[in-house]
């Protein structure tokens, strides 16, 4: 089954998230913030996750802002932002960051597992 | 100046005219006495010539007086004509020197009406002027700066909205998101609790919709709220719109049909805005109808536009009613709307988002009839090269 790194400033999102992934049968990877997700991604003991759900704003880091980073080092793994609303999504789009879909808070996980199930089928 | 010499002139004149009747009378006087000396016979000789000198005197202070009065005629005229060319000269000039700094103000009035609130007056000419333009520059300063507090409350009031709807949306997240968990293992809920978590549910997806709806106002009221438009059918557009609603109004039996027009050319609209006001127009017929109600939608070609219209058969409004119905927080009967989960924002909502489109949106209602919602969106131009950002935003 695919591995889900998901990435929320919230430890109750997280929880939130790694329980409704978990009970999809989802392997689940967790980070706080954008330079977890970074260090997360660097590490080679663990296998790589097949895609990364991002917080659109977090402290230290930003979902955005981690993204830039891997992609500027060639990392093609897909990526969902997930957002508290709209106006995040617009900055995001504005940017030349590549980024695979959207999902805003609160979260339809309907949409969500049939984002994710396109995205690493 | 010359006037100045005529008031001088007429009071010397005044003068002389006293000096000369003096003269006069003693003139007379004399002449009298001579007379009487002659009548009497006393040296009448002498008598005479008095009498001759003193007429003689009289008629040169006569001749005398006349030629003063002239000159001082001469004068006084004169004065008078210097005096008013001077007076003229000066209201002349008086107006002029209000004229300038005058027009300037009302110039400057139209400016500041126009909303340039930077516009300030030269102060000067007159001390009358002068006061007026400094008085209206206080008053443009005063504008200005009452302009710049409101204008910095509007932007703190958008950043609070903003804050807020972001700040609010987190533990919302986990409240809708966990509710959901205990409703995914429903069987192994008794049913009170399964109700009590819909309950939660029901209430988590109002806060949210009122949450979204005032982040939309907020947006709204920036100048922020944006669409993306693109060529959209129409029939997906409403069928999607539908089969969001149809789970709600099945739960009432209430009958949901929509009847879409063979043909219709595509619609220039940002396809999630309308779809959320479609939804937004459902629901309002869906919350407002009784149980087993009918609602429907109907899409057709109107006036080089494609009109999308909800009916339904509820308890409709009155005329004062559908008056305010896309103001804010204006909503139904209040004793109707006791039950109905609205926010009272969707129809002011869904008002802006159709007149950003360059749309309309209307609604005609017969109490106890029910009511109908109109939205008029424009045809998509016939797709023509060179509309790159329609195309981009298609994709």
């Amino acid at each position: 089954m695919s591995r889900v790194l998901i990435a929320d400033d919230s430890e109750t999102i997280l929880l939130l998230m790694r329980t409704r992934l978990e009970m999809e049968g989802y392997e689940v990877v967790t980070a706080a913030d954008g330079v977890e997700v970074i260090e997360l991604m660097q590490r080679d003991s663990e296998p790589a996750p097949d895609i990364l759900l991002l917080d659109a704003m977090m402290p230290r880091k930003s979902g955005i802002d981690a993204l830039r980073e891997l992609r500027a080092a060639g990392v093609q793994t897909p990526v969902l932002i997930v957002s508290a609303h709209q106006d995040e999504m617009d900055a995001g789009a504005a940017t030349d960051v590549e980024v695979s879909g959207y999902i805003t808070k609160p979260i339809d996980f309907d949409r969500l597992f049939a984002c994710i199930a396109e995205l690493t089928a | 100046m010359l006037t100045g010499l005529a008031v001088v002139g007429v009071a010397r004149f005044l003068q002389q005219r006293q000096d000369f009747e003096n003269a006069t009378a003693r003139s007379y006087q004399v002449e009298i006495a001579a007379r009487n000396r002659l009548a009497g016979g006393d040296n009448p000789t002498a008598a005479r010539a008095v009498i001759v000198t003193q007429q003689q005197k009289r008629q040169a202070l006569r001749d005398d007086i006349d030629g003063e009065t002239r000159d001082t005629a001469l004068l006084v005229g004169a004065g008078l004509i210097a005096g008013l060319t001077g007076a003229a000269l000066l209201f002349s000039g008086l107006i002029s020197s209000m004229r300038r700094p005058l027009e300037e103000l009302v110039e400057a009035s139209g400016r500041l009406a126009g909303g340039d609130l930077e516009t300030r007056v030269k102060i000067g000419g007159l001390s009358e002027t002068a006061t007026l333009g400094a008085a209206f520059n206080e008053m443009a300063t005063e504008l200005q700066r009452r302009a710049g507090e409101r204008d910095q409350l509007e932007t703190m009031k958008d950043e609070f909205v903003l804050t807020a709807s972001h700040e609010l949306r987190s533990p919302l997240t986990s409240v809708q998101g966990f509710a959901e968990l205990l409703m995914l293992e429903r069987d192994k809920l008794s049913s009170k609790q399964a109700d009590t978590v819909e309950i939660i549910l029901d209430n988590t997806r109002h806060l949210v919709r009122l949450l979204n709806d005032l982040l939309d106002l907020a947006r709204s009221d920036a100048g922020r709220l944006s669409i993306k438009p693109a060529p959209t059918g129409v029939a997906p557009l409403v069928e999607d719109a539908v089969r969001t609603m149809r789970s709600q109004t099945e739960a009432s039996r209430q009958t949901l049909h929509s009847e879409i027009e063979q043909d219709l050319p595509q619609v220039s609209v940002d396809r999630d805005r309308i779809r959320q006001v479609l939804v937004n127009l459902l629901t309002n017929a869906h919350e407002y109808s009784p149980e087993g109600a009918t609602i429907a939608v109907a899409a057709a070609q109107r006036n080089g536009a494609v009109e999308i219209a909800v009916s339904d058969n509820g308890p409709g409004m009155a005329e004062d009613q559908l008056e305010h119905i896309f103001e804010r927080f204006t909503r139904g009967d209040a004793g109707l709307t006791q039950h109905v989960g609205g926010t009272g924002l969707g129809l002011a909502i869904s008002k802006s988002l159709v007149e950003l489109h360059g749309g309309t949106i209307g609604a005609i209602s017969t109490p106890g009839r029910g009511s109908t919602f109109r939205v008029l969106l424009p045809i998509e131009p016939a797709a023509a090269p060179g509309t790159p950002d329609r195309v981009e935003a298609g994709t």
